[in-house]
């Protein structure tokens, strides 16, 4: 009987502690042939298990260029995330995936790429902004523009700083007012407040949104103001969800799943969504 | 459509048969609670004028607790076990038409795209045998809901009671024909006309325009009055034999072993919505209670085509607080 519950097995080969409360960990599929076969694209999601507790949905935060190992970086929020902090490299996960839809990549060549992210919610943008630089040529100016509360809150630190070296890359990063440190060189200020403060232009460029969904929410009217239209500002809303395949019903917002007609959203597409995300 | 005569003890005789063979048969109980095995041709129940039960037919197809594959652990390996699914046959006697009416609305959700096929391979060893209704009461609405007492939505073959004695038994599927030449030894006829069922339930509103005013009321002031009185407890989603959601989790026995299970949950739960961040899109009762109209009235109707409720009633017969959705659908329509 095909069983779209069940998972296949991942071992933990790494973690990297990126701050006090979010790791990212580096998984290889066990089974070889699942592993060769294995293949997702940027945006997609997919359900980690950790067997006993339960189950959490994350973006899958690696390229599918890379596909080698597949990274997830979570929070220490809830019961399995919990969990997943008491976990250690060479331990057993379970994955289930990957599910929902995915960026455009294809229709972004040949524009500017604006990403625009919020504390652990680079973690879904990081995989297209891998995917992109890896792919670099086919694209044209890159904005990456990234904020968290404090400087410890910032994700993937080593990652901002070899962005900042990469030629054709501009990296702007952010903490909220009174999340800096003495020694702090980058921005002070609320993510959507400093994408209006550099102003990049709408014209040509598509801009990629994740973070707390008030951050979204300020953010698209500032883009609207600098000329984006609609279709080019494109969000991932990570809404609760449990199944992954479109049944449970728990990500069912206005006539649409999260996770089937979804996670990826235009602007144009969450107008047309009930108030409910 | 292929039509029969059956006496109540032809139909006691293939029951007493099935037993043997090792069916499931199952009926609505006497005590009107749910739907049981039973374990004699003495026990069937082919009482149509007998209120729908307080639980629906659903949980035979979509139990409470669903255990969809065990595991092992052993250092930092883990084996997993699939479930296995009992695969006794079943036959269902004497289903009321809304809730064998649940079971190709229920086929949507579960098949649209990835296929359940823990739903799918209890339905497949099932035949339906319907029953057409005379029973009525304040609660029931199928007629506005594209049903009716004498609705063949669902079932594979279909009971209509003639006399004291007898039935005719119309053939609606392929499986309910292959079902009657397997064990039924019946002759074609045409009979009496049945008698018109005189408790057919009024209609309490018109669909089409209740869906209208979904269609263009998310944000209306209506569902504050009636979220307050809800107390989310969720009955009214346990007992309806379409509503679907649920939850998956794990269940551990010792450190080394456990199980994942499939749970029956709710949109009315405050907790369904609430991200681990602390954000709950749906925050308060009436949010809640608004999903649970525009989910069965209107966005499953959009994406299927199918409205997620057959007017049972269970839900309002049930209710402790006293909310009855027909009355909140006819309010509506008077807009």
């Amino acid at each position: 009987m095909d069983n779209i519950y069940k998972p296949f097995n991942v071992k933990i080969v790494d973690i990297i502690e990126e701050t006090p409360d979010t790791r990212t960990f580096k998984l290889e599929i066990i089974d070889k042939l699942l592993k060769d076969n294995f293949t997702f694209k940027a945006g997609q999601f997919a359900e980690y298990s950790v067997y006993g507790e339960g189950e959490c949905t994350f973006c899958i935060a690696s390229s599918p260029t890379r596909l080698d190992y597949l990274e997830c970086s979570f929070k220490e929020a809830g019961k399995v995330t919990t969990a997943m902090r008491k976990l250690n490299v060479g331990d057993t996960m379970g994955l289930r995936g990957p599910y929902g839809n995915y960026f455009p990549l294809e229709e972004m060549e040949g524009k500017n790429v604006l990403f625009i992210a919020g504390g652990i919610g680079l973690a879904p943008v990081r995989c297209v902004i891998w995917n992109v630089l890896d792919l670099k040529e086919r694209f044209k100016d890159i904005t990456i523009v990234y904020g968290a509360r404090s400087v410890a809150d910032l994700v993937y630190k080593n990652e901002l700083e070899s962005w900042k070296q990469m030629e054709g890359v501009k990296t702007i990063v952010t903490v909220d007012p009174g999340g800096e440190t003495s020694d702090w060189k980058g921005e002070i200020g609320f993510v959507p407040a400093i994408v209006e403060k550099i102003a990049p232009s709408g014209d040509n460029t598509v801009a990629i949104i994740c973070g707390p969904p008030i951050m979204i929410k300020y953010t698209f009217p500032v883009l609207e103001k600098l000329g984006f239209t609609e279709d080019n500002m494109i969000t991932t809303l990570e809404n609760r969800m449990k199944c992954g395949l479109g049944k449970c019903g728990r990500c069912n917002v206005g006539n649409v799943y999260v996770c089937k007609d979804g996670p990826v959203f235009t602007y144009k597409q969450i107008k047309l969504l009930p108030d409910e995300f | 459509m292929k039509e029969v005569l059956i006496s109540y003890n032809t139909i006691k005789e293939t029951v007493a048969k099935l037993l043997n063979k090792e069916w499931n048969v199952i009926t609505p109980s006497p005590d009107g609670i749910r739907y049981t095995a039973i374990t004699s041709s003495d026990e069937i129940n082919l009482a149509g004028d007998q209120r729908p039960t307080n639980i629906s037919v659903k949980e035979f197809f979509f139990p409470k607790t669903d255990p969809v594959f065990y595991f092992k652990k052993n250092q930092s390996e883990v084996e997993l076990i699939d479930a296995v699914l009992n695969d006794k046959k079943n036959l269902f006697l004497g289903i009321k038409p809304c809730d064998a009416a649940g079971i190709p609305v229920l086929d949507k959700i579960f098949n649209w795209d990835y296929k359940d096929e823990f739903f799918n391979s209890r339905v497949n060893n099932s035949v339906i045998i319907g029953l057409a209704c005379s029973y009525s009461d304040p609660q029931c609405f199928c007629t506005s809901v594209n049903l009716s007492p004498d609705s063949t939505k669902g079932s594979d073959l279909f009971l209509i009671p003639v006399d004291n004695s007898g039935f005719r038994l119309q053939v609606i599927t392929e499986k309910g024909s292959a079902f009657l030449k397997e064990f039924g030894a019946l002759e074609e006829t045409s009979g009496p006309a049945h008698p018109k069922n005189s408790t057919v339930p009024d209609k309490k509103f018109d669909y089409d325009k209740v869906k209208n005013w979904l269609d263009n009321n998310f944000q209306s002031d209506f569902w504050k009055g009636k979220g307050e009185l809800c107390l989310g407890c969720a009955q009214c989603a346990f007992v309806c034999p379409v509503c679907h959601c649920f939850d998956i989790i794990d269940e551990s026995c010792g450190y080394e072993c456990g199980r994942r299970v499939k749970n029956w949950d709710a949109c009315q739960f405050g907790l369904f919505t609430k991200h681990a961040s602390g954000h709950n899109p749906r925050n308060d009762q009436s949010k809640r209670y608004r999903q649970r109209i525009n989910h069965k009235f209107k966005y499953y109707d959009d994406k299927f085509g199918e409205i997620l409720c057959t007017g049972c009633g269970r839900c309002s017969r049930d209710c402790v607080a006293g909310i009855d959705i027909g009355e909140i659908l006819a309010e509506i329509n008077t807009f």
